[in-house]
């Protein structure tokens, strides 16, 4: 846990920063008193399976949310990097068969797309919510243009790998997703992006006026951004073993919900990527219990909706509380 | 540039972009110019209209609402789960549906000082996962004498003018009525343009937020019915894709997303530029899915036009 909190020091803040911890064992010891499947071998790597494409989206969304801007164009990244690298791959469509030459491709198409949005945020002046809508919007149509509908079958065995391979009994995706919570710690702790990126999201006045490159820290952070939402949809395409628009659907909701939920406040300057990797857990234990209970699918989402707003009311910072838009 | 012409400019520059892009779809195809056919791309404009014109509101108040979509699709299915049963009181249970949406999301945005676009997305959740148990996740259809009997008001016609145009003109007399005439849309551009003002001024801020998110919910609940009407079936997805189009028009018509501006007739306009747009790109052979790319960048675009900068110290 990152001690960045506004409010350091008393009994509030400190619960505060332990709270997701607290309600992710809290939800752990519940479910498997309801349920003894889910304190099992199976059960766990499964968790860790779903958890890892959330949390790789996650270290990029948390970047943005800690700036106190937002990023909704992380379906249509998703979409489209997931459809590119499936069409590079060996397949049942385009004669490509780059293999694993296709993933720096396609990560790098996401990262051209984060700085899309970072440049037309900044340059054009527009508020990042309505930009990256935009964005992402796009981004989904592009996906379902170059397919016209139909859904690209992967029969590259060396690509599925990155997402099916176990090594040491640990799905792969699982492996790939602890490097980006890795690299992300890094860019996070021990870059002087990391720290502007705090400097910006606690106060940008005051971080301009000390010289920080407010523009530029911007527009890099939605790009580095846009290279772990590009890692997402390599990671589902290596999943699914298909490439579809729609293999992005739900993922913007799961991963603001993570965010949201793990301590990183909307208002920015508060949070870690830390907090983040434990809200993907309690989003994925919840779904997980939740299946295990036999509730219908579709209602996680109303529970993500719930949860997000749950998450943001408590974890407000009333010090800072001026006029809600 | 004075705030003057700023104003007269995002006063006219809508209806002179309508104008030509009427005129240069129209010389693609002269077919474009007839009666017939300007009725009836006024009447697919309407849904597009209903579900913008209550996001205006909130717009001008410097929110956002970004959960119509999914209102407008729950509404559509309670339309079609219990159109059998309840026959016409199946209509205002579905727009009561989406005003509640509209209440909670208001309720949850003030109430925990939560910024409108995460709570109404929030929402949105909610409402997705409802509109699927209304309809058991399937597409719900309405039968062809169900809706001859109860939604004829929707998508008949009248006097040689298809209805859903004489429901989309109310509605817009009567947004633009209480956008314009009462003390409530008075508070609402007040909000929008200087919310401290109008606190410091002791009015009770929230109860009108909450307002007009309702009546947002309210208006995306009365699309959806006329889109369940007019495709015959309701469904969870039904309004899917419409998010985007529905902010692209109240913008492109005029309306600062940074509040105070706006109204319900520049809404109108908008919605029958993106229509144009739209039908324009039809006739150019652009797929429905390369569409959304260019209303994406017609949204970026509309709101850097509109912006008052002023107004926002530091742009996040």
């Amino acid at each position: 846990m990152k001690p960045v909190s506004v409010s350091n020091g008393n009994l509030l803040g400190h619960w505060r920063r332990w709270a997701p911890v607290v309600v992710l064992l809290a939800l752990c010891i519940l479910i498997s008193l309801f349920n003894g499947n889910f304190l099992t071998f199976g059960n766990f790597i499964r968790l860790l399976n779903s958890a890892a494409i959330p949390i790789v989206l996650c270290m990029g969304a948390t970047f943005i949310i800690l700036m106190g801007s937002i990023d909704l164009s992380i379906e249509g990244v998703v979409a489209l990097t997931a459809v590119i690298v499936s069409l590079l791959v060996l397949n049942d469509i385009s004669p490509y068969a780059l293999s694993l030459w296709a993933v720096p491709i396609a990560v790098a198409v996401g990262g051209m797309m984060g700085l899309l949005n970072g440049v037309l945020h900044i340059k054009l002046k527009t508020p990042s919510f309505m930009t990256t809508l935009g964005v992402g919007f796009a981004g989904v149509g592009v996906a379902t243009t170059i397919l016209g509908g139909t859904t690209v079958r992967i029969s590259d065995p060396t690509f599925r790998f990155l997402s099916l391979g176990r090594v040491l009994e640990i799905p792969m995706a699982v492996w790939i997703a602890a490097v980006a919570v890795a690299v992300a710690y890094v860019i996070q702790e021990r870059t002087r992006l990391g720290r502007w990126l705090y400097a910006i999201g606690t106060d940008e006045m005051t971080a301009r006026h000390a010289g920080i490159p407010i523009e530029r820290t911007r527009i890099l952070i939605f790009g580095i951004a846009g290279l772990f939402y590009g890692l997402g949809g390599v990671l589902a395409a290596a999943q699914f073993g298909q490439g579809h628009a729609l293999i992005s659907q739900g993922r913007l909701f799961t991963t603001i919900t993570a965010v949201v939920v793990g301590g990183t406040a909307l208002s920015g300057g508060v949070g870690s990527v830390i907090n983040s990797v434990i809200g993907v857990f309690i989003v994925v234990v919840l779904a997980n219990g939740l299946v295990l209970m036999g509730v219908e699918p579709y209602v996680q989402q109303g529970v993500q909706g719930l949860l997000i707003i749950a998450a943001v009311a408590l974890a407000l910072d009333r010090s800072r509380l001026d006029v809600v838009k | 540039m004075t705030q003057e012409q700023r104003t007269r400019l995002q006063t006219w520059l809508p209806l002179i972009v309508l104008a030509v892009l009427i005129l240069i779809v129209g010389i693609y195809d002269p077919r474009f110019f007839s009666a017939r056919n300007f009725l009836s791309v006024t009447a697919d404009t309407m849904t597009l209209f209903l579900m913008a014109s209550g996001v205006t509101l909130v717009i001008m108040m410097g929110g956002i609402d970004l959960s119509v979509q999914a209102v407008a699709s729950m509404a559509s299915c309670i339309l079609a789960a219990y159109l059998q049963q309840l026959g016409f009181l199946a209509i205002p249970l579905a727009v009561l549906g989406g005003a509640l949406a509209g209440f909670i999301g208001g309720l949850a945005s003030t109430k925990f000082r939560i910024p409108s676009f995460i709570a109404t997305l929030a929402v949105s959740g909610v409402v997705i996962s409802a509109g699927n148990w209304f309809s058991q996740t399937r597409s719900v259809n309405i039968p062809g004498d169900l809706s001859a009997t109860y939604l004829d008001w929707a998508i008949g016609e009248a006097l040689g003018v298809p209805n859903e145009i004489w429901v989309g003109a109310a509605f817009l007399v009567i947004m633009s009525a209480v956008l314009g005439l009462t003390p409530f849309g008075r508070l609402v551009r007040g909000i929008g343009a200087q919310e401290r003002a109008v606190i410091a001024s002791g009015i009770n801020v929230d109860r009108t937020k909450i307002a007009a998110f309702t009546l947002s919910g309210t208006m995306a609940g009365v699309a959806g019915v006329v889109m369940a009407a007019r495709l015959g079936s309701g469904s969870p997805t039904l309004a899917n894709e419409f998010l985007l189009p529905a902010i692209a028009c109240i913008v492109v018509g005029g309306t600062a997303i940074t509040g105070g501006v706006g109204s319900i007739w520049r809404t109108f306009v908008g919605a029958l530029i993106v229509q144009v747009v739209r039908i324009g790109m039809t006739f150019m052979g652009v797929s429905v899915f390369a569409q959304q790319i260019v209303f994406g960048f017609i949204l970026v675009a509309a709101v850097a036009v509109t912006m008052d900068r002023a107004k926002v110290l530091v742009i996040k």
